[in-house]
């Protein structure tokens, strides 16, 4: 594991540069990708729950400038710091984790910028059996050498929001919010 | 139901708020996290948060004061993978063993109408103490209907250079030396 955060300053230098012709399918790497949930609690402090590791794959081909990204999202991990809290969350009203124990976002619309980073994502976020359009924009978006797993490594910080109750979560409504922020880090390794 | 007998409390509370005088509250444990944000080889940015914190904060309202003595339990430390949260627990990095608590006492409490805007302090983290200043991104009191009390809180965010704190880990690697931290604070009125 060690090995996986170090990663020699000279071997890290952006790496969007060398383009690869034709579709690259990358894996996400489990150690840094998370989904992290907020929603403002009584109008006053911002609840965060994060779940993850989250599984999947992303394949891009830069060139054509497109892309097609797959998340499984393990909701059963969902981690707020409070014990209580998340058995709460998992409750029926909620995320309902014990019938719906992943929630999936599939997107096949990509933006890219002139750099051929990866600016906005978007596709169906389906959670609790409901799919819902979403839009996940790039906060920042890299891809590097990395010296230590000796693959090209792509990833950033990417943001969106939903409304639960579209999703009929609803539990709470309006004390705590029906707008909920997602905050996404991702890095995913080419083959 | 719950909701229309909410609101009139609410309502009731604004009436009453006007008699503030400098009042206890004890952090809210369940509503209390600190959160550090870190930036990984200018990719992604990894998380870990803290779980457990406990303390005191004073307000008075009308003459605009208040005071805050927050600590932290270091080794409460959550990232969400297990050998993440270790290195980081390690004497390489913020030596729980050694330090098991960070420290947050303020010095200032800055106002903006009833709003609490910003908290200057000090912050002692790995044993070294160095000043802070938190930002509120929120600020707000409410009745809480659970616990049948005032409630205030809100969002508060500073950007510290870990290296004054002697956490050096990485410098050399590129691992960045500046270190976003996002509070979520609520605390209950005794």
């Amino acid at each position: 594991m060690a090995a996986l955060v170090l990663c020699a300053s000279a071997g890290c230098l952006p790496a969007l540069a060398q383009s690869v012709a034709g579709p690259v399918t990358y894996q996400l790497d489990p150690n840094h990708t998370f989904v992290t949930f907020e929603v403002l609690h009584f109008g006053t402090s911002t609840l965060r729950g994060r779940i993850g590791p989250v599984n999947g794959e992303v394949t891009i081909d830069r060139a054509a400038k497109t892309g097609d990204l797959r998340l499984r999202i393990p909701v059963t991990t969902v981690s707020t710091g409070s014990r209580l809290l998340d058995a709460r969350l998992k409750e029926p009203d909620l995320l309902a984790t014990t019938d719906y124990p992943e929630a999936y976002f599939v997107a096949t619309k990509f933006q890219f910028d002139d750099a051929g980073g990866v600016r906005e994502v978007r596709g169906e976020f389906t959670f609790r059996g409901a799919g819902e359009p979403l839009s996940l924009v790039a906060r920042s978006f890299a891809c590097r050498q990395d010296a230590v797993l000796k693959r090209q490594v792509c990833g950033g910080d990417f943001e969106g929001a939903v409304k639960r109750s579209r999703f009929g979560a609803t539990m709470g409504l309006p004390f705590v919010g029906d707008d909920v922020h997602l905050v996404v880090q991702v890095e995913a390794i080419a083959p | 139901m719950f909701k229309t007998s909410l609101l009139a409390l609410v309502a009731a509370l604004g009436v009453t708020a006007a008699h503030a005088e400098s009042a206890t509250y004890a952090i809210d444990p369940s509503h209390t996290f600190a959160t550090f944000e870190i930036g990984h080889f200018g990719t992604s940015t990894n998380r870990g948060r803290f779980n457990k914190t406990s303390g005191t904060v004073t307000l008075d309202k009308a003459a605009k004061t208040g005071a805050l003595d927050v600590t932290v339990d270091t080794t409460s430390l959550d990232t969400g993978t297990a050998a993440f949260t270790k290195h980081i627990s390690s004497e390489e990095i913020l030596n729980v063993a050694a330090n098991p608590t960070a420290k947050l006492v303020s010095t200032k409490f800055v106002f903006s109408g009833d709003k609490v805007v910003e908290i200057d302090g000090n912050l002692t983290l790995n044993g070294k103490t160095n000043p802070v200043v938190l930002k509120a991104q929120n600020f707000n009191c409410y009745q809480n209907p659970m616990v049948k009390r005032e409630v205030c809180g809100g969002d508060f965010d500073a950007t510290i250079v870990r290296s004054q704190y002697g956490v050096s880990y990485g410098l050399n690697y590129g691992f960045p030396d500046n270190v976003h931290l996002v509070i979520q604070v609520e605390a209950v009125k005794q």
